[in-house]
C-alpha cells in the first residue's frame, strides 16, 4: 500500500495534513530552484528530511523500494546529459560510425538533477509514509485546492485496488485455462479481450458507483465534512520546513552568487 | 389499513437494447411491511429496484412514501428509499467509512451536529463502532455490507431496498445480517435468492417472473409451495424442506 506506514503514532503522524502538505512542497520548491550544478545547498534539504525520516520511523526498505520504482522516469532524462551535454569528454565510445562523448559537465549535470529529483520524492514518499491518504486529501481542501481535484483523487485512491483485484482475477482466470503453450499471437489477442473487458466493467462500475450516489442525495455539488485546525507544533513544523528551503535558496546565492 | 408506502401500478419497462425486463407489475406495500421479492435470475427484480429510484425510467405509476415518481420527483423520492446495491464496493465510495455514512445525511442538508449523531447510531446499528476511520478497501466482505447498510441507514429512509443482501456472506456474516434486519422498524424490500433469509425477515413473499408478479401472499405459504416455487425456477428453503 502507498500508505502502508501512515497508522502510526510518531510526533510527525500526529502533525496537521496541511501543514504536512505544505511543509513538502516548500521543501520541493526549495530544491528546485537551486541553480544548475551546485550541490552544496542541497545539504541542508537532505538533512531535514533525514531527521523527518527518522523521527516518523520509516522504514529505510520501504523508502528506496519506493525510490526506485519511480526512479526509470527521472533515469530516462538523466540517462541523456553525459552524452548530450557539450564539454570536455571524459570518456569516447566508438559505436561503429558514430562516436559517443561523455563529458564531465554533462556527468555533474546529470547528478545534480538525479539529486534533486531523489530529494523531491523522497519529501513526497515521508508525506505519504507519516499522513494517511484520506487525511492528505482533508489536508489538500483545507488548502483551497479546487474540490473536483480533490474528489477525482479520493476516488482514484478508492478504485485503484479495486481494479487492480478486478485485472488480478481476469488474469487469474485466463492463466488458469492457458496451458502456457498457445501461440503468441492467441495470448496477446486474449490480452486485449482482458483490456477490453476491464473498460466495459470500469464503466458499468463507474454507472453502478453513480447510481449509489444519486440514491442518497447526489447533485453535483460535494460537501466537506468535520475539519480540524492547525496548532503550535503544526506551524512549528511548517516554519521549519520554510526555514530549510529558504537556507537552500540563500546558501546557492551566498555561495555561488 | 393504512395508506401504503409504496404502490405501483402497471409498472412497465423495456431495455435500449431490447428485452423487456417489467411487463407490468402491480404490487403496494402496507407501512412496516417486510417484503421479499424472489424470482429466478433476469426476472426483473433489480430492474424493479432501479425503477423504485428512478434511475431507469419505466411506463406506469411509481409511488413511493406520497410522492408520485417523475423526472423531478427522483430526489424527493430517494430520500424516503434506502436503496443498498449488491456490490457494496460500489456503495462505499468514500476514502473513510464515516465520510461515506456522512455523505447521505451531508447531501440531504442536516447539520453537522445531526449528521453525527446519525452516523452514531447507522454505525451502531450496524455493530461497526470504531470502524470509522477505517478504509472501505480494508474491510472483508461482511463488514463491507454492514458499512453499505449503514450509508443508508443513516439516512433514516421510509423503505430500505436491498439487492441480494446476504450475497457472499459466510454464515456467520449473513446470520448476523438476519438479526440486524430483523431489528430494523422500516419498511423493507428485500431482493434475493436466499428463500430462508426471506423466510426469517419477511412476512410477505412475491414472486416475480417474466417481469410479473407471479405470486403474492404470505411467506409461511408462498415459500412452502414446493410446485409454485419449483414453477418459477426456485426450491425450498432448506429451512422447510427439512422438515417435510
Amino acid at each position: 500500500m502507498l500508505d502502508h506506514f501512515a497508522a502510526g503514532k510518531t510526533p510527525v503522524h500526529r502533525l496537521d495534513p496541511a501543514a504536512k502538505t505544505v511543509a513538502t512542497l516548500a521543501v520541493i520548491l526549495g530544491t528546485v530552484l537551486v541553480g544548475r550544478d551546485h550541490f552544496l545547498p542541497l545539504v541542508p534539504v537532505a538533512a531535514a528530511l533525514a531527521v523527518w525520516h527518522a523521527v516518523g520511523r520509516t522504514p529505510l526498505v520501504y523508502t528506496l523500494k519506493r525510490l526506485l520504482v519511480i526512479s526509470p522516469f527521472a533515469l530516462a532524462v538523466v540517462v541523456l546529459f553525459p552524452i548530450l551535454e557539450p564539454g570536455r569528454p571524459v570518456w569516447t565510445l566508438g559505436l561503429g560510425p558514430w562516436t559517443v562523448n561523455v563529458t564531465e559537465e554533462g556527468l555533474v549535470r546529470a547528478g545534480h538533477l538525479a539529486a534533486k529529483f531523489l530529494l523531491s520524492a523522497w519529501a513526497t514518499l515521508l508525506l505519504l509514509a507519516t499522513t494517511r491518504f484520506q487525511d492528505v486529501l482533508q489536508g489538500l481542501t483545507r488548502l483551497h485546492v479546487p474540490r473536483a481535484f480533490v474528489v477525482q483523487l479520493a476516488f482514484l485512491y478508492r478504485y485503484l485496488w479495486v481494479l487492480l483485484d478486478e485485472v488480478m482475477r481476469m488474469r487469474q482466470a485466463r492463466a488458469a485455462r492457458d496451458g502456457g503453450l498457445g501461440p503468441w499471437r492467441v495470448r496477446f489477442d486474449s490480452g486485449v479481450g482482458v483490456l477490453g473487458v476491464l473498460f466495459l466493467r470500469t464503466y458499468d462500475r463507474a454507472e453502478r458507483i453513480y447510481w449509489a450516489m444519486a440514491a442518497r442525495g447526489f447533485d453535483g455539488t460535494l460537501h466537506a465534512p468535520i475539519q480540524s485546525h492547525m496548532q503550535a507544533k503544526d506551524w512549528v513544523f511548517l516554519a521549519g520546513a520554510v526555514a530549510v528551503a529558504g537556507a537552500a535558496i540563500l546558501l546557492d546565492k551566498g555561495i555561488y552568487g | 389499513m393504512a395508506e401504503p408506502v409504496l404502490e405501483l401500478a402497471d409498472v412497465r419497462y423495456r431495455y435500449p437494447t431490447g428485452p423487456e425486463a417489467l411487463r407490468g407489475v402491480t404490487l403496494s406495500v402496507a407501512p412496516g411491511e417486510r417484503v421479499g421479492l424472489v424470482g429466478p435470475n433476469g426476472a426483473g427484480k433489480s430492474t424493479l429496484l432501479l425503477a423504485l429510484a428512478g434511475f431507469v425510467t419505466a411506463e406506469g405509476l411509481i409511488r413511493v412514501a406520497g410522492h408520485t415518481l417523475t423526472r423531478g420527483t427522483a430526489r424527493d423520492v430517494r430520500r424516503h428509499l434506502g436503496l443498498v446495491f449488491q456490490d457494496a464496493d460500489d456503495q462505499l465510495f468514500m476514502p473513510r467509512v464515516i465520510d461515506d455514512i456522512a455523505f447521505g445525511p451531508v447531501t440531504m442538508g442536516l447539520a453537522l451536529d445531526e449528521v453525527q449523531v446519525r452516523v452514531h447510531e447507522a454505525l451502531h446499528a450496524v455493530d461497526l463502532e470504531g470502524y470509522e476511520t477505517r478504509a472501505p478497501y480494508h474491510l472483508s466482505v461482511g463488514e463491507k455490507r454492514r458499512a453499505a447498510l449503514a450509508t443508508v441507514l443513516a439516512m433514516r429512509p421510509q423503505i430500505l431496498a436491498l439487492d441480494e443482501p446476504s450475497a457472499n456472506l459466510d454464515p456467520r456474516g449473513r446470520r448476523r445480517l438476519i438479526e440486524l434486519l430483523g431489528g430494523l422498524t422500516s419498511t423493507l424490500l428485500v431482493v434475493g435468492h436466499d428463500l430462508d433469509l426471506i423466510l426469517d425477515v419477511c412476512q410477505r413473499t412475491v414472486i416475480i417472473d417474466a417481469g410479473r408478479v407471479a405470486a403474492d401472499g404470505a411467506s409461511r405459504e408462498i415459500l412452502s409451495n414446493r410446485e409454485l416455487l419449483e414453477s418459477h425456477g426456485l426450491e425450498l428453503p432448506l429451512g422447510l424442506a427439512a422438515r417435510m
